[in-house]
């Protein structure tokens, strides 16, 4: 590889301050600038999309400390002395399906996850959209993902329980005379993997979406394109792999490895120290910091943060499927210009944009991302007013600076295998992406070893029960039985103690009042949980038996309670 | 299917008092609440204050409901709590409710409905708050749940949004129960409570009240580290350069109510935009005949006493509807007027006196408030003070005046040199 013009093209843009060298089949950059975008843009500069070779980005940022990860703040021996045939880090949508996927075999497998639920980063932070691939080059190892993935969902979705529903998507033009394009691009479409289209003209697409602006003058519609709601969908994985046998280990953050040799020998978290035979990296954000420690790192990930805002369900009459405009689309900020969906709980959503940033667990939303969002997305749905907005979400994208998804066994140490810089389209691709790291995985062990199938495997993971969505018959039926369910306690989505009762004693337990929203949804409703979160606390705090103002409401010191009033004197 | 004469929908101040008079008109009343008991918000309001237009007397949020959930149980009302209407329809000369209750599922019949389905709160995220999403952040209403009925501080350290009157009682009852609080912020430059809270509540305590400043930006992981307080322009945009942290532990907001309509919007009743309410006539049935409205579902009141004055009409209207036409005029506010209820005067139907509620968008000084007919004066009144969290009560009599099909009813105010 000759990597001079990319010296030069660093020499242009920052002089003496960036530094290029290429070993052990990277590209390593070292220096300081001055702000974090220019590391950025230096990381881009060397990338090549796609390619093998990747960027190691080691810029700094002058006056600037990386913020420190965040880990849970105790320390036990819940997993001490383990030794799992397989060890996953990270339980986001990508380490659960590989941890499903892994229960197919008659393995030991340890799943750990750092926070106090699963799905907690760009799992849940993502619109939910199950893409054709439109923007995506062939050739990409994500386009191929995806399209595998994509064509996954329908089994995978009805063997989870999980709510899918393929709408299609509208790719929208404001310029008629790009209607002949549109019926010749058809076949190239069909061929690379995105599926059937349809064309529609202002029209007929105005039948479908009557309320999209009569600026769009023809549309695209990819049919094979779906929304899923992205964390019920990690939370099924999670719950079908723990429900086969994997261990699941909340609160347990990977803080360093042994590597002898070439493998690594002991992986120590604040809850123990694990010894696997093999070590499955699907980090998200930090699967570069997970690299390291084992001593494989051979690229990096550049965070992307990304908002959406959620309207209420009363804008849902606004919209079917899923639509955005071409053209909002930026190169330079690798952003598929977010869209306008219509989720799959009956919510609309909208963005998100794409803003680099070196902060990985910072979700904060600022005004200015959702007013932008807003005009953009304004101009394929005039509809759009943001006094529908019930709560917005950042989430933050684990990119690669070539921008491509790393699948593969570690390169310097042997007993690794990368699921890394999963960005969008990583939910569509993570039921593709669990098969091909778990034949990755199995060939691994089988060099020692024959590993056989789970014979008791099940891919059917039992529904959460939803009596609102029932018949009348079935839902009395089942109140009859059970009467929890017919006292409700979060009325705008309608939700019973009998359905929060359940979700507290499913295969991967939670009692925390988001944990139970992300399962059930009471509190995603318009009044945000102002009525039913006092009800949930109580309920939490009589099913575990422990007092109100030890109930939290997702991490570790986020009770919202502060004890009883007057002080404890009153109550001694 | 039971059937009843009129289904009663919420059991707060305005359902209580609905019920109650539907049954002394000789109506078999089904009165349908959705928590364990009967009240409202006026269960969490241990403060004083309620009753003095209606008992004379300074009562509590409790003692006020008390009185009339005491009158409610000597009646021959059915009452149905914990209780939720999944569904409403309307039928030929009927509705059909279908109501969920831990006894199952359960379809209901009645030929009329009073919707006194209360309000809820604005949220953090409805003004526009950014920053983090830790735990801290409570609309005044669910801080006094936590704190008045489960016996619970939400907070030590308080910062509280908006001046509304939940948010001046909550800073006073923290402020009791020891919790620190910081000051309360308005994005307003005038503050939206009722004066008497204002005094009772900050000026006694001396917690500051800071007008035109909002919180922008909330800080902290697990629980609320502090919040960035800014300076607002006259468009009520935060000031760049005016940024202050504030250290605290919670967040309290009271930034606004919203009249709860989801079952009016299921049976495709009118809604006004002001009010966020059905719009109604005179006799608080809605543009749907039929369904009543009253309450703060109908639109946002600042005394109690008000919404059971509501409620009882809304109760006695429908326990005497019967199909018949309506002449319905419209009420229209001009100027200076926030909203004016009821929205429309059923001129086939005018009784000795008819009310009207209405709010100025302003504060505004000695202000004269005239009532046209076609362009003709019928009504003139003087007030020495308008503010728009008081709402004014007009009783008027409308009869002997020429109606006709393109009549209309107008407010017009102007404020009058001091």
């Amino acid at each position: 590889m000759n990597i001079e013009p990319r010296r030069k093209a660093l020499f242009d843009a920052f002089g003496d301050a960036v530094k290029l060298e290429h070993k052990n089949g990277c590209l390593y950059l070292s220096g300081e600038v001055g702000s974090w975008d220019e590391a950025v843009r230096a990381g881009l500069l060397c990338a090549e999309s796609g390619s093998k070779t990747h960027v190691v980005n080691d810029v700094a940022v002058r006056g600037f400390t990386p913020p420190v990860t965040k880990t849970p703040a105790f320390t036990d021996t819940a997993v001490d002395g383990k030794s799992p045939d397989v060890l996953v880090i990270g339980a986001g949508v990508v380490g659960c399906a590989i941890a499903r996927e892994l229960a197919r075999w008659k393995l030991d497998v340890l799943l750990v996850e750092k926070e106090y639920d699963v799905s907690l980063h760009a799992s849940s932070r993502n619109d939910g959209m199950v893409h054709p691939g439109i923007d995506l080059r062939p050739g990409l190892l994500k386009k191929k993902l995806n399209t595998c993935g994509n064509r996954m969902y329908t089994k995978i979705c009805a063997e989870l329980n999980v709510p899918f529903e393929r709408c299609g998507q509208y790719l929208c033009f404001k310029e008629k005379r790009k209607l002949p394009a549109l019926y010749l691009s058809r076949p190239y479409w069909l061929f690379t993997g995105s599926g059937r289209t349809k064309v529609y003209t202002y029209k007929s697409l105005q039948r479908r979406e009557p309320h999209i602006s009569p600026d769009i003058k023809c549309a695209l519609e990819f049919k094979s394109a779906g929304i899923v709601c992205p964390y019920g969908l990690t939370i099924a994985f999670a719950e079908n792999a723990v429900q086969n046998g994997v261990t699941l280990s909340l609160d347990t953050a990977v803080l360093g490895m042994e590597v002898k040799d070439g493998r690594i020998t002991a992986v120590k978290t604040n809850r123990g120290t694990v010894h696997p035979k093999i070590v499955i990296n699907a980090a998200g954000v930090f699967a570069g910091e997970i690299a390291s420690m084992a001593g494989d790192r051979f690229f990096s990930i550049h965070p992307r943060r990304g908002t959406n805002a959620i309207l209420d369900k009363k804008a849902k009459r606004n919209i079917n499927t899923i639509y955005s405009l071409m053209g909002t689309q930026s190169k330079e900020t690798h952003t598929k210009g977010g869209g306008v969906v219509s989720t799959a709980d009956g919510n609309v959503l909208v963005g998100p944009d794409a803003v680099e940033t070196p902060f990985k667990e910072n979700f904060e939303t600022s005004a200015e991302s959702i007013f932008g969002t807003f005009e953009r997305q304004r101009q394929s749905a005039p509809w759009l007013t943001q006094r529908d907005i019930i709560t917005y979400f950042t989430g933050v994208r684990a990119a690669t600076y070539e921008e491509d998804f790393i699948v593969e066994a570690g390169r310097s140490t042997k007993n690794i295998i990368h699921a890394a810089g999963i960005q969008s389209p990583g939910l569509t691709a993570a039921p593709a992406i669990a098969v091909r790291i778990s034949k990755l995985a199995v060939k691994m062990l089988g060099k020692t070893g024959r590993v056989e199938k789970n014979p008791g495997f099940d891919p059917v993971r039992p529904p959460i029960v939803r009596p609102a969505a029932l018949c009348k018959e079935d839902r009395a039926a089942l109140i009859a039985r059970e009467p929890d369910y017919g006292e409700i306690l979060c009325r705008c989505e309608e939700v019973s103690r009998g359905e929060i009762i359940a979700a507290m004693h499913r295969p991967v337990p939670c009692a925390t009042v988001d944990g139970i929203k992300r399962r059930v949804r009471p509190g995603m409703g318009r009044c945000q949980g102002g009525f039913c979160s006092p009800l949930i606390i109580k309920l939490i705090s009589e099913t575990l038996n422990i007092p109100e103002e030890k109930v939290r409401k997702g991490t570790q010191g986020s009770e919202p309670l502060l004890g009883p009033k007057g002080g404890p004197d009153e109550n001694v | 299917m039971k059937t009843y004469d009129v289904t009663v929908i919420g059991g707060g101040p305005a359902g209580l008092a609905a019920a109650i008079s539907a049954e002394k008109e000789g109506a078999r009343v089904l009165l349908v609440e959705r928590e364990e008991r009967l009240g409202g918000v006026l269960k969490q309001c241990i403060h004083d204050g309620f009753g003095i237009i209606r008992f004379g007397e300074k009562l509590s949020g409790c003692e006020y409901a008390t009185r009339f959930i005491h009158e409610v149980l000597k009646t021959s009302v059915e009452i149905s709590c914990l209780t939720f209407v999944s569904d409403i329809k309307k039928t030929a000369s009927s509705f059909c409710l279908t109501l969920v209750k831990r006894g199952g599922l359960e379809d209901i019949e009645t030929k009329s409905v009073v919707l006194a389905t209360g309000c809820r709160e604005r949220t953090a995220r409805q003004v526009a708050i950014h920053g983090t999403r830790p735990a801290g952040v409570f609309t005044a209403g669910t801080a006094q749940y936590f704190l008045n009925v489960m016996g619970q501080m939400p907070g030590k350290k308080c910062v509280i949004l908006g001046s509304g009157d939940i948010g001046l009682i909550m800073a006073r009852r923290l402020t009791l129960e020891g919790a620190e609080v910081l000051g309360v912020y308005e994005a307003k430059s005038t503050p939206s409570g009722l004066m008497r809270n204002l005094s009772q509540c900050l000026y006694d305590f001396n917690i500051p009240l800071h007008l035109s400043q909002t919180v922008t930006e909330v800080h902290g992981d697990a629980r609320v580290t502090g919040v960035t307080v800014a300076e607002v322009d006259e468009n009520m945009r935060p000031v760049t350069g005016t940024e202050k942290y504030i250290d605290c532990d919670t967040l309290i907001l009271s930034v606004g109510l919203i009249p709860e309509n989801e079952l009016a919007e299921k049976l495709g009743v009118a809604l006004d935009m002001h009010t966020k309410g059905a719009v109604c006539d005179q006799k608080y049935m809605t543009l749907t005949d039929g369904v009543f409205s009253c309450g703060n579902a109908l639109h946002v009141n600042d005394l109690a006493d008000y919404v059971s004055e509501s409620g009882e009409e809304a109760g006695r209207n429908a326990a005497r509807y019967t199909l018949r036409e309506r002449a319905l005029i419209p009420v229209t506010a001009g100027k200076g007027f926030l909203y004016t209820v009821p929205q429309r005067v059923d001129t086939n139907a005018l009784g000795e006196k008819t009310v009207f509620f209405f709010r100025a968008a302003e504060e505004r000084e000695i202000t004269c408030v005239r009532l046209l007919l076609d362009g003709n004066e019928i009504m003139k009144k003087t007030y020495r003070h308008l503010r728009p969290p008081e709402m004014e009560r007009l009783e008027l009599d409308l009869n002997g005046y020429k109606y006709d099909n393109g009549s209309g009813l107008e407010f017009v105010m102007e404020e009058l040199p001091s």
